[in-house]
């Protein structure tokens, strides 16, 4: 027990001395802090407006109708200058292009983008926009919402309806959602959790390929300095291994048990600090932080340390099999691999938290770490789901863990070229 | 009548407890003992059908040209790798090599460090995990700094020592915990001669406190001057053993230790004389050669005076460990060195 202690002590000093470690644990609250402003600072910006000509070359009366429709839906966003002329006059076009982004003199303010609703194109349902702003997913979404309205309504008018019934019928409503857990009101909107089961999601993806990793260049590097006999002489690999896990697990847990405390620190002084950056306190209010119960939290550090330690053994039996770190990159491919597998798997069950592929996948030792904590953030898993998915993770534990320590004993003394799949097999079943 | 049997049969018992009793004695007096033990590496054998004892108290010397088997062999002491065959007992049977690490110091072939670690943290950490507290392992560690003179490196990073520095780094983790045995391979290959003295010092120092010391080395000199047992091994296989004294007088004073002062030139045929000398090791000024059968010395010098040679040195010795492993090595060293460079 002492020498375990002994090896954990050292290998947690050595991770937490490294300038990265230094570094990341630095960055990470700088870059919540940016993800926390981020969106209000932009969305402060997109209210400055755009500023779009939109040229009604036919004579369906288009023009009058499209700037009513986008900027019933868009008020403060659209600043809208309609020109009426055929669009056969190709120089006149020409002249509008030429001043989208282009400030000058003679012309005054520059423009964002100018719509053409020319008949020979619409009569192929095709309206024309040339605009500096077309890679703008949302003003691109916003646009064509806006001029499908009048489009909708131009053609029931085209079909005898009367226009004023048709606004009247395509009146907006809107959906507001609250989260209900356990019968209570959480006063947490649907998108706020979605954010966290993101958040989480990400998180234990990072964290488990971040320390897996660690592990598995700790084991290289026992192995180029030459120090494993040493090591091998008065330790058992077990102790080894493990010490190694804890050590760089502990470590792992210190970066983000003070990422978490400054989360925590930011969302409840975000007002005060978004008004450091000139940001008011609405807009940041708007950005939706979910609230985390203690239920979950534990959830999370339980499922985290299952994978934690199912991920780090298989990683340190990839280092234990390789001499250099060049040949970790190749070998450890099967196991970085199945964590992407599992959090692709995530954004399937965010659609679906409580379906049978959630269900399944909460079962399966290698996805459970991350699935699950998604899961309970979503809709809480019930006590015989969480027991059954936790245990089958701890045997999964077990199992790689016991397969590893094997791997380990043999590679860390062996050298040179790495095994064979069928060689595995023999290191594995050595006496 | 009944009288009488009993007297025999006590004297039977009192017999076989001495013998039991001498036995034991014998058996506790072996440190480590090697029982006919085989280890194969796929498609050829490191090691076969070895066995050996290192007495207690006692300076022992395994020797071999590279690939001989040796340093598979301390493994297998060390139980790092297990033997295919035969079975290796440690302090009469007391647990296995890690398990009795607190009770012995090793130091492996392969040197290696953490890089990145300080001198002091890196000792207190080798300390510990032969069981040692960390104060304790803190305050050895920097006893033993001071005592080898690197007491001025303590907090410096391992990576910027020397090489040599970082060797006696090594030792100092190796011996810190005072063991009662220490398995050194090639303790001093790569050191210069001022710290091969350092570091031989401290053996010496350290079997003198009656401790076991067992060490491998191709180097015959060293092995000469320290040990009082030795193995030779060659392709895996013994083929010399005993103590050092017994196996020089086994080998007779049938061999001449001359050196030249002038007319080198003219002991060439005598030297060459195979009715003379069955073989001799030339070294220019100096030469060592194993008379022929039936000849002495006086027959020898005596044609070396008549040639005209003049020496400052004529000795019949007992034979230098040197010729000895050539002799029972011989040419066939080069092969298996060649075969596996590793030693494996």
């Amino acid at each position: 027990m002492h020498k375990l202690w002994a090896v954990i002590r050292r290998e947690f000093v050595a991770r937490v001395r490294t300038r990265t470690f230094v570094v990341a644990t630095v960055l990470g609250p700088l870059l919540m802090a940016g993800l926390m402003l981020a969106p209000a600072l932009l969305s402060m910006k997109q209210a400055s407006g755009r500023h779009i000509v939109i040229v009604d070359g036919g004579d369906r009366g288009l023009g009058r109708t499209a700037p009513t429709t986008l900027r019933s839906k868009f008020p403060e966003r659209y600043t809208l200058e309609v020109v009426v002329f055929p669009t056969g006059e190709t120089e006149r076009l020409d002249s509008l292009i030429s001043r989208i982004d282009a400030p000058s003199e003679a012309t005054g303010a520059p423009i964002d983008g100018v719509v053409v609703l020319d008949p020979e194109m619409l009569a192929e349902d095709r309206i024309a926009y040339y605009g500096s702003n077309v890679s703008s997913m949302k003003d691109m979404s916003d646009l064509r919402r806006g001029l499908r309205d009048a489009i909708v309504a131009e053609r029931l008018s085209e079909l005898g309806v009367n226009l004023s019934l048709v606004q009247e019928a395509s009146r907006p409503f809107t959906l507001t959602t609250e989260r209900v857990t356990d019968g209570k009101l959480t006063g947490e909107s649907g998108e706020a959790s979605f954010a966290l089961a993101y958040a989480m999601a990400f998180l234990l993806y990072i964290a488990l390929l971040l320390y897996g990793v660690q592990v598995m260049s700790a084991v290289v590097e026992e192995k180029t300095n030459h120090i494993n006999e040493v090591l091998v002489s008065s330790l058992t690999p077990f102790q080894l291994m493990f010490g190694k896990i804890l050590g760089v697990g502990s470590a792992g847990l210190v970066q983000l048990g003070l990422w978490v405390g400054t989360a925590m620190v930011l969302t409840t002084f975000r007002a005060e600090i978004a008004s450091l950056f000139g940001v008011t306190e609405a807009a940041v209010m708007a950005v939706p932080i979910p609230t985390v119960s203690p239920a979950l939290m534990a959830v999370f550090l339980v499922f985290f340390l299952l994978g934690f330690f199912l991920y780090s053994s298989a990683y340190a039996a990839v280092g234990a099999m390789c001499s250099t770190m060049q040949e970790t990159q190749q070998a450890s491919m099967p196991v970085t691999l199945t964590v992407v597998v599992g959090f692709l798997m995530v954004f399937n069950v965010l659609g679906d938290p409580a379906g049978s592929m959630a269900r399944i996948f909460s079962l399966i030792p290698l996805f459970a770490p991350l699935i699950v904590p998604v899961r309970y953030s979503l809709n809480p898993l019930s006590i015989g789901e969480l027991l059954a998915s936790g245990i089958s993770t701890l045997i999964g534990v077990v199992i790689v863990a016991w397969f590893a320590g094997r791997i380990y004993r043999v590679g860390i003394l062996t050298h040179g070229k790495r095994p064979k799949i069928k060689e595995l097999a023999n290191w594995v079943k050595a006496g | 009548m009944r009288r009488g049997s009993d007297s025999v049969d006590s004297g039977r018992w009192i017999l076989s407890s001495v013998k039991t009793v001498f036995l034991e004695l014998n058996v506790s007096q072996s440190v480590i003992s090697v029982d006919r033990v085989t280890k194969r590496f796929s498609g050829h054998t490191a090691v076969k059908q070895l066995s050996l004892e290192v007495p207690q108290g006692s300076v022992f010397g395994l020797l071999g040209p590279n690939g001989a088997g040796k340093t598979t062999t301390i493994r297998m002491i060390m139980d790092i790798i297990r033997p295919d065959e035969g079975r290796v007992t440690l302090f009469g049977g007391a647990g296995t090599g890690r398990e009795l690490s607190t009770r012995i110091g090793f130091l492996p072939e392969e040197r290696g460090l953490y890089p990145k670690m300080q001198v002091l943290g890196q000792l207190a950490f080798l300390g510990e995990i032969k069981g040692l507290t960390r104060s304790d392992a803190l305050r050895r560690g920097r006893e033993w700094l001071e005592r080898l003179g690197l007491g001025e490196w303590a907090e410096k990073k391992v990576e910027d020592l020397s090489k040599g520095m970082q060797q006696k780094v090594q030792f100092i983790g190796a011996l810190m915990h005072d063991p009662d045995l220490a398995i050194l391979d090639e303790p001093f290959s790569g050191l210069d001669p001022v710290n091969t003295m350092a570091m031989k010092d401290v053996v010496v120092d350290f079997a003198r406190r009656g401790k076991t010391v067992m060490f491998s080395t191709h180097i015959m000199e060293q092995a000469e001057r320290m040990c009082d047992h030795i193995v030779i091994m060659a392709k895996g296989e013994k083929v010399v053993d005993g103590r050092l004294a017994d196996i020089k007088a086994e080998y007779g004073k049938s061999h001449l230790a001359l050196e030249f002062s002038s007319n080198r030139e003219q002991a060439a045929p005598i030297l060459q004389d195979r009715s003379l000398f069955l073989s001799v090791d030339d070294y220019g000024g100096s030469a060592e050669g194993e008379m022929a059968h039936g000849v002495d010395g006086d027959t020898v010098l005596r044609a070396l005076v008549n040639a005209g040679v003049g020496l400052s040195r004529f000795e019949v010795v007992e034979p230098s460990l040197q010729k000895i492993f050539i002799a029972e090595v011989g040419g066939d060293a080069a092969i298996t060195a060649a075969r596996e460079p590793g030693d494996a």
